[in-house]
């Protein structure tokens, strides 16, 4: 009994460590390539610590281009944080009538919101650019946002629906009787009851606008224009000579506010996953 | 006791009022989302129907021609050995990095988690959570240098006595399923964790305390009780994993000639890239969300069961 306990354990930690420096190695490799004066695509452990890539974020990425790595990092902040806001405001007021009331097709409704939850973004993206190109949207900044806005709206929909759903409607009740309207109780105690839900819901909306990829790919042109995700894919993949110090610490920096969201949501992805699960 | 009745009566007669005076009140609440859905997903959607009855490109002689071909571009994929592949491609890559390598290690890693006597397992557990949470062209830039000839997969491998080799040209497709196995594991194994605290520990100890070996255990105890949560996660995982665009496009564009294909970057390549045939594309496209979409109304009706279970 007490060998089988060993074996298990050493087991264990093997695979553990073994799991750990696979995981860990493109980290590895990232990190130290962002402050070693020398970074190429090779390990190796800088012989001294520079700030240089750091500070190249904020000057031109050659000499034919003016705009900084940095200015793309404020295109990806205006996208996200419109997306966001637009987004979670419209789903938090679409839920409230989904999770009060009961009306006929509530059900299918709810299944179209999964279906387009998990719809594969490529389906979209050709006949968006074709309309777009009619309407004068394409290459703009609204057009991405509104786009964008309405592919993250299902996913926040779903979860507000959730998070209302979990809410006593009791005091929502209490209000009414005592002389609230709907709507007052609704904005003046449900919203506030649910205010770290749609802090959360605008989280999620946020870092989702702000990894998106395909979308300002192909409904943006001007490379000035680029949010921080097309931005590396064009530095990186269309460039002559590859920069990687200076594309590592730009990278790092593009990662920060996904991992700050991600430590903010931490329990409710944890506890609320069979929530987004089931849904 | 009746006046308090009577009460409680008056209460619930106010509130059906209030609730029937602005119950239609409240669908307009639901009107914004609506139309943002229906005009920039619902009719795109079926903008791309139309589309792929035509010739369309968006350069040369088919140049904003919508004429009408009928099933031609349907016909033509048929026949085309370059779709065939990228469809081989998508399913070996979702099989083989999903179902296999993200489903099986996150169990595997849900379950040493939950050993409380194993030291230092939350930090394996952050790098884990890190693949998974930052930006997708980030992983795709990190695993096209780190799987380059002078990457640094070749200097740890180096330890174990094997040779260099640019492992996106001599072995593209299982290059890019492991790297999808490092950067969706995480998923699963949340998912799993979540689902084995919800075993209660006395059903364990009293199965420990029968001398059920640790395989037993997990047999006849953890498989079965997990055995909506497993299917689930097969589910969502297989999605996703057929969906992926973003990371394998940064990481190999597709290439090298079309061995890392999937049926996305075959869209975007033939939509976006000479000669832009986006009717041709947006025919492939709805063919293969005929297949997500299959896959999704089998996640509609197992999740309303994990639901009920859960």
């Amino acid at each position: 009994m007490k060998i089988h306990n060993i074996v298990y354990y050493v087991l264990a930690y093997i695979f553990l460590i073994v799991v750990a420096i696979f995981f860990s190695a493109p980290f590895v490799w990232l990190i130290l390539s962002a402050f070693d004066p020398m970074a190429s695509p090779h390990f190796r452990i800088p012989s001294e610590v520079t700030f240089r890539w750091f500070a190249g974020i904020f000057k031109p990425i050659s000499q034919y281009y003016q705009m900084t790595p940095f200015s793309w990092i404020i295109n990806s902040a205006i996208i996200s944080v419109s997306v966001a806001t637009l987004s979670t405001m419209l789903s938090i007021i679409g839920a409230y009538p989904l999770t009060r009331f009961q009306f006929r097709g509530q059900q299918v409704l709810l299944n179209i919101f999964v279906t387009l939850r998990l719809l594969p973004v490529i389906v979209i993206v050709i006949p968006i650019t074709l309309i777009f190109a009619r309407f004068g949207l394409l290459n703009t900044y609204l057009g991405l946002i509104v786009v964008m806005s309405a592919l993250v709206l299902p996913f926040n929909l779903l979860i507000a629906e959730g998070y209302f759903k979990a809410l006593p409607k009791e005091y929502e009740e209490a209000a009414m009787v005592d002389g609230l309207s709907r709507w007052e109780a609704f904005f003046k105690i449900t919203l506030r009851l649910a205010l770290p839900g749609i802090v959360t819901i605008w989280l999620l909306s946020f870092v989702v606008a702000w990894g998106d990829f395909l979308l300002p790919l192909v409904i943006l042109r001007d490379p000035w224009k680029y949010p921080a995700a097309v931005g590396i894919y064009y530095w990186f993949g269309v460039y002559g000579r590859v920069e990687y110090g200076r594309i590592s610490a730009f990278s790092i920096l593009y990662s920060i506010p996904a991992i700050l969201v991600f430590l903010l949501t931490r329990k409710y992805l944890m506890k609320g996953i069979y929530g987004l699960v089931s849904r | 006791m009746s006046t308090s009745r009577a009460l409680s009566y008056n209460f619930s007669k106010k509130i059906k009022n209030v609730l029937r005076s602005e119950r239609a009140l409240a669908y307009l609440f639901l009107l914004p989302t609506l139309i943002m859905i229906f005009a920039f997903v619902i009719i795109p959607a079926i903008w791309g129907l139309w589309v792929s009855f035509t010739p369309l490109s968006l350069v040369g002689k088919y140049a904003m021609k919508y004429d009408f071909i009928g099933l031609k571009n349907y016909i033509k994929l048929i026949s085309d050995a370059d779709f065939y592949n990228s469809i081989k491609i998508s399913f070996i890559f979702t099989i083989l990095s999903a179902l296999i390598g993200q489903a099986f290690l996150g169990l595997m890693l849900a379950l040493v988690m939950r050993e409380k006597a194993i030291k230092g397992k939350s930090i394996v557990a952050i790098t884990v959570f890190l693949a998974w949470i930052i930006p997708e062209v980030v992983a795709g830039y990190m695993w096209g240098v780190f799987a380059s000839r002078e990457g640094m997969m070749n200097t740890l491998l180096a330890l174990l006595g094997m040779p260099p080799r640019n492992w996106l040209y001599d072995l593209p497709l299982e290059t890019i399923i492991i790297a999808n196995i490092w950067r969706g594991t995480a998923f699963s194994m949340i998912l799993f964790m979540a689902a084995l605290e919800g075993i209660p520990h006395y059903i364990y100890e009293a199965a420990e305390i029968d001398g059920a070996s640790w395989w037993q255990r997990f047999r006849y105890i953890i498989l079965p009780m997990m055995a909506y949560v497993i299917l689930v996660d097969f589910i969502l995982i297989t999605i996703w994993t057929f969906n992926v665009f973003t990371m394998i496009f940064v990481m190999t564009g597709g290439g090298p000639g079309n061995a890392t294909e999937l049926w996305t970057i075959f869209v975007y390549r033939r939509a976006f890239q000479p000669p832009y045939e986006v009717g041709y594309a947006s025919a492939a496209a709805n063919l293969m969300f005929l297949i997500v979409f299959l896959i999704i109304l089998s996640y509609i009706y197992v999740s309303k069961k994990l639901r009920w279970y859960g």
